[in-house]
């Protein structure tokens, strides 16, 4: 049994795409304080407006920023149901990834007659590849780094803007002292619904653009429940790295290895494929188990020494 | 009673109620909209599922999982911890009891030992399952959301290989288990309803679950904990130990369900997908906001607007999936703290107003 290793580590940087969105999306809301598993949701939509507007509008730009609009929806109205209707963040989710998951097959069936795909209904758009000159030519090197998605370029560097808009600028300030302390935050005359809101709204562009990825980059069609799981799984990314953006793509790029190594053994081996399937979910339960002892451990020693300090004195 | 709380009891029914209205007018909405003949589907999407004795039977057998599933879902919401293994579990309780079932299939023991055997495997493979995310909960700290839902994408995988590998019927032209003996295939009640005899389970368990939630302490116990976690631990209770026993209770529960519609609904094990069961649950427990006595109404509620649906789907090419997002709406309302606040809040104020009022005018006299 020999396996493409190459093309192995050059399917996880694509495969980890939607999941570096997703946990950017994610930890823009955690930052704000707020925990958001409706990104879910919000991807899934989104993936649906990307095919919806591209075909309509006969541009793939046009269904990209046709993916952000309906990211920014979603947020907002999940951000109103929570922020402004005081229900239970949690709860809220859930009942919005629930009409997500119905609402886009429901949509799907009005526009094309479909319940499980637009693949035979809407023309396909593709995000286009890019191939660096140079970089392209060096052996394995070229054909892990060039010849991606524009996506997922992107992703890269929205990595970086994330992290210089939550540390290097005045919105992203106001975001974490909501997140830090909600209290304090509103008692120097920030608006903590507004701040709320921003989050959502940065939240809703880059989850438009992880379902932009799924249903332009990764395959060229809507397809029923096409999210599985990884509005979850890059919440779970932001988790492992205390909502820091580097970290957070870092576990992301993890996760779509995973991801890449279930495709690969699926594609190269005889194995059973439904164990093969559990593989970024059973992932994902063994990341969340470590990173949570390593922070309860973290918080134990920190009680150890201050116990010691108080003997001390 | 005081004003203020009978007030507050009266407007939470209100708010239910006006929060179903306003869902159920957006599903009418939405077939006035896309449907070329609204005034028939809008006819037959209230009036249809009362149109034959059977029908009304399918909202009963309908709501016979949704009730079970509505406990299940108490538990879990009574102390606060969105578990949502549920889903999962109603599947995989399924598939273990058809393939032990099968199993002893050539052992021919009557349903009588049969039937309580079952549900033993049922409450096993609940109490095994949700003691997964649970006990993730209770020591690690971990959230309890995301490991269920993961945990429900394995579950699922899980099934279908054991339904693949473990007890396929390679005789039969689709993905199915073999068949389940008779003696585990639970029959019809009440003739022309043709109403399954898990009505009798279902109701069995909402006593259970009223009793367990207001005549036992352990009832008394999660409730101060869903309702004031922080209280609960400052009196001596272990909020973390009470949360973790009401996550089993529920997985058990889950398990039951499961069982129940296996048994009485197919011969066959042959799902590769979970059945929205868990979310449907979480739909009734939130309508009948944790209280395990309402949760069959709850759970009849949600089955009319299914069978409304299907009804419509047949006779006018409506897709199913429209009520789903009509979940999600209810949910949303009926949650939302602030829905109808206002109101509540001018009523109250109101109340004290006036008796302020004929105080003074005593106090005249």
């Amino acid at each position: 049994m020999s396996i493409d290793w190459v093309a192995f580590i050059a399917e996880g940087i694509k495969m980890a795409t939607p999941l570096v969105f997703a946990a950017l999306a994610a930890l823009i809301t955690r930052q704000a304080g707020m925990f958001n598993m409706g990104i879910e949701g919000m991807i899934l939509c989104s993936a649906l407006g990307a095919v919806v507007f591209a075909h309509y509008g006969n541009s793939v730009w046009i269904g990209l920023l046709g993916a952000i609009v309906i990211g920014l929806v979603t947020g907002m109205i999940i951000a109103f149901s929570s922020l402004t209707g005081k229900t239970d963040l949690y709860l809220t989710c859930i009942a919005f990834n629930l009409m997500a998951t119905g609402g886009t097959v429901f949509v799907m069936y009005l526009l094309t007659g479909e319940k499980s795909t637009t693949s035979g209904a809407f023309r396909a758009y593709a995000v286009p590849t890019i191939d660096i000159p140079l970089i392209k030519d060096i052996p394995v090197l070229g054909r892990i780094i060039s010849g991606q998605s524009l996506l997922t370029y992107l992703a890269v560097l929205s990595v970086f803007l994330v992290w210089f808009l939550l540390k290097k600028t005045r919105i992203g300030l106001r975001i974490r002292a909501v997140g830090e302390n909600p209290k304090a935050a509103e008692s120097v005359g920030i608006s903590v619904p507004k701040i709320g809101y921003i989050s959502f709204a940065f939240c809703g562009v880059f989850a438009g653009l992880s379902g932009a990825f799924l249903s332009m980059s990764w395959v060229q069609f809507f397809m029923k429940n096409m999210a599985n799981g990884r509005g979850y799984i890059g919440l779970s990314a932001q988790n492992m790295a205390n909502g820091e953006p580097v970290g957070s793509a870092l576990a992301a790029l993890l996760f779509g290895f995973t991801d890449s190594l279930s495709i690969t053994l699926k594609n190269q081996t005889k194995f059973p494929t439904e164990f093969l399937n559990m593989i970024p979910y059973l992932a994902t339960i063994f990341a969340i188990i470590i990173t949570s002892m390593i922070a309860i451990n973290k918080k134990r020693k920190i009680e150890k020494g201050m116990a010691k300090g108080k003997e001390k004195a | 009673m005081n004003k203020t709380q009978k007030i507050e009891s009266v407007m939470e029914v209100v708010r239910i109620l006006v929060g179903l209205l306003i869902a159920y007018g957006v599903a009418l909405l939405t077939l006035l909209l896309i449907s070329d003949e609204p005034g028939f589907i809008i006819q037959q999407f209230i009036i249809g599922p009362f149109s034959s004795a059977r029908r009304i039977g399918s909202i009963v057998n309908l709501a016979i999982p949704f009730t079970i599933c509505g406990l299940s879902m108490c538990f879990m919401y009574a102390v606060n911890k969105f578990n949502l293994i549920g889903e999962g579990i109603f599947m995989f309780s399924a598939c273990m009891v058809t393939l032990v079932s099968v199993n002893m299939a050539n052992m021919n023991l009557p349903s009588v030992v049969m039937v309580p055997l079952m549900y033993i495997v049922a409450i096993l493979t609940g109490v095994v399952f949700a003691f997964i995310p649970a006990i993730m909960d209770r020591k690690f700290n971990a959230n309890v959301v995301v490991v269920s839902l993961m945990l429900n994408s394995v579950i699922a995988y899980l099934a279908t290989w054991v339904m693949r590998y473990l007890m396929l019927d390679s005789t039969i032209a689709y993905l199915g288990s073999k068949e389940i003996p008779e003696s585990v295939q639970l029959p019809s009640i009440l003739g022309s309803f043709r109403i399954q005899s898990g009505l009798i389970v279902a109701i069995i368990c909402v006593v259970l679950v009223s009793l367990l939630f207001y005549k036992t302490t352990f009832g008394w116990k999660m409730r101060i904990v869903g309702a004031n976690p922080r209280f609960a631990t400052a009196v001596g209770m272990s909020a973390l130990g009470v949360s973790f026993a009401a996550q089993l209770a529920g997985g058990a529960f889950a398990g039951i369900a499961g069982a129940t519609e296996m048994m009485c609904n197919y011969t066959r094990f042959q799902w590769t997908v979970t059945t929205q069961h868990g979310f449907d649950g979480l739909l009734v427990a939130v309508l009948a906001k944790k209280n395990p006595v309402l949760v069959p109404i709850g759970a009849l509620f949600l089955a009319y607007i299914r069978i409304g649906a299907d009804v419509v789907n047949t006779s006018g090419d409506i897709p199913t999936e429209f009520v789903t997002v009509i979940q999600g709406i209810i949910i949303l309302l009926v949650a939302a703290e602030s829905f109808l606040s206002g109101t509540k809040n001018k009523l109250i104020f109101k109340a004290a107003e006036k008796e302020e009022k004929e105080k003074q005018a005593k106090a005249a006299a």
